[in-house]
């Protein structure tokens, strides 16, 4: 079915923070730019919004030995190969492509929000306005076009690179090697596997705003897997059931008069 | 209603079958878009209501016309609906519908059935409306992604119990109980019928007359 599956590697201790993703994204994706404040960071915005599907989270860090360091870490759909966005979504707008990532049709999207409560790591946005989420769909238009996502061609250190999936998880443990051990992958071992992939330079529970154990939400599963399907099992089997009863039982006559002697 | 004769009476007035069909009306409008919201595969349940968008539109519009109902209905069946100890004994009785049974307690307005069907609507009906107002008015702001989420299994789990009661009550409310529809369009049912399906309620009217 799918026809490559790629992955998305962020080499977050070669990221340098210079956001040239984040302009690049902005750039290809002809998203608008937003009025923002200085509350004394670097990271602008402070979050992801509908016009900013990527963005360097600085993070200054205190480790347990008193040492400080200061964490950069591209944040952005992570693409997962079973993603609580697809399953909640009820309009299609939401989807797989060939390449395993999420891609996003506006045109679909009816605005109802249920990826956003859905999605393990917060990354679809409502916009207001036009009624419809938006989410990095890694350059989907480009991939198709065999030309790598925006972010990863702007890249200047080599924090991001792209290829097939089974390669890119092996870079991402070399690199690991490389770096004696003192780093983590994280993205390929929960929800079947993200198409973005990280190599962390501290452990994944460091981080602000990345789950360390990322999955489907439980309401979810009962939701879709249970009571969805339950619905019509339930109302057919009730319906049946009045019709077992009328073909055995007949339907319930109103009695004579002699006979409702109960009283 | 010269119509009438003197074998006929009246069970419901004009108030009681208005709040019943706009409750009916609504619940079957949500319950039809509802479907088609959540089952991808009926998209031609959305492509007639005007497009999935129109239809979640219809479907929120229609839930509010639920929910004034449903309170309303709350306000005018409550007494009658409230239960008493007889309730148990008609229960365990299957209420006559599943086995030959002698000496069911008589019932009053209505059976122990009907009552469990009104407060599983009720119950249901608060929990369906509260989730819907939920996913309709959240947003990361006003609530947290884990309340919203649960909102919506809620709101599903609901359906599937008010759909499938729905089913119950259309059987039961026609052919399953042959004279019993005429309560809820002309507002009139026959003396016998009263005297199979409320007894004691009866009883008490003629005493009044």
């Amino acid at each position: 079915m799918k026809k490559s599956e790629i992955v998305k590697l962020i080499d977050t201790t070669r990221c340098t923070a210079c956001r040239g993703c984040q302009v690049a994204c902005k750039q290809w994706n002809e998203l608008p730019a937003s009025k923002t404040r200085n509350v004394g960071s670097y990271q602008n915005p402070q979050d992801l919004e509908w016009n900013t599907w990527t963005l360097i989270r600085f993070q200054e860090h205190q480790d347990t030995d008193g040492s400080f360091q200061w964490l950069f870490r591209k944040d952005g759909c992570m693409h997962c190969t079973d993603a609580a966005c697809v399953r909640v979504c009820p309009s299609g707008a939401l989807s797989y492509t060939e390449f395993g990532t999420v891609a996003v049709d506006q045109d679909r999207c009816i605005g109802c929000k249920a990826c956003i409560s859905a999605c393990p790591f917060d990354i679809p946005r409502y916009n207001a306005e036009t009624e419809k989420i938006y989410k990095c769909d890694l350059c989907l238009n480009r991939l198709k076009e065999n030309q790598i996502p925006a972010c990863v061609l702007s890249c200047p250190t080599g924090a991001l690179s792209i290829g097939k999936r089974e390669e890119m998880i092996e870079k991402a443990y070399k690199r690991v090697e490389e770096l004696d051990g003192k780093a983590y992958v994280y993205g390929d071992k929960f929800v079947k596997g993200t198409h973005v992939i990280y190599v962390l330079q501290k452990d994944a529970k460091v981080y602000d705003e990345l789950p360390v154990n990322p999955r489907i939400p439980a309401s979810v599963v009962l939701w879709k897997n249970l009571f969805k399907p339950f619905t019509l099992i339930g109302m057919g089997a009730v319906a049946g059931m009045a019709a077992l009863h009328y073909l055995i039982k007949g339907p319930h006559e109103v009695h004579e008069k002699d006979q409702e002697g109960g009283e | 209603m010269s119509h009438h004769t003197k074998d006929m009476v009246r069970v419901t007035d004009a108030t009681e079958r208005l709040a019943h069909w706009l409750l009916a009306g609504s619940c079957l409008v949500c319950l039809i878009s509802g479907l088609g919201i959540m089952f991808q595969s009926w998209d031609i349940i959305a492509t007639v209501m005007g497009g999935l968008y129109a239809t979640k539109w219809i479907h929120t519009f229609s839930g509010v016309v639920f929910a004034f109902s449903l309170i309303y209905a709350f306000f005018m069946w409550r007494k009658d609906c409230a239960f008493e100890a007889d309730d148990a004994k008609w229960i365990a009785k299957g209420g006559g519908y599943l086995w030959e049974t002698s000496d069911l307690p008589p019932v009053y307005k209505y059976n122990a059935g009907q009552k469990l069907f009104f407060w599983f609507v009720v119950i249901f009906g608060i929990l369906i409306i509260a989730s819907g107002l939920v996913m309709w008015l959240w947003n990361p702001e006003t609530f947290s992604p884990a309340v919203a989420r649960w909102a919506y299994a809620l709101h599903a789990l609901s359906a599937l119990v008010i759909g499938s009661f729905f089913v119950v009550h259309l059987y039961l409310g026609t052919i399953g109980n042959p004279g019993t529809a005429t309560a809820m369009f002309t507002g009139w049912c026959s003396r016998a019928w009263c005297e199979t399906h409320c007894p004691r309620w009866l009883e008490e009217r003629d005493k009044k007359a």
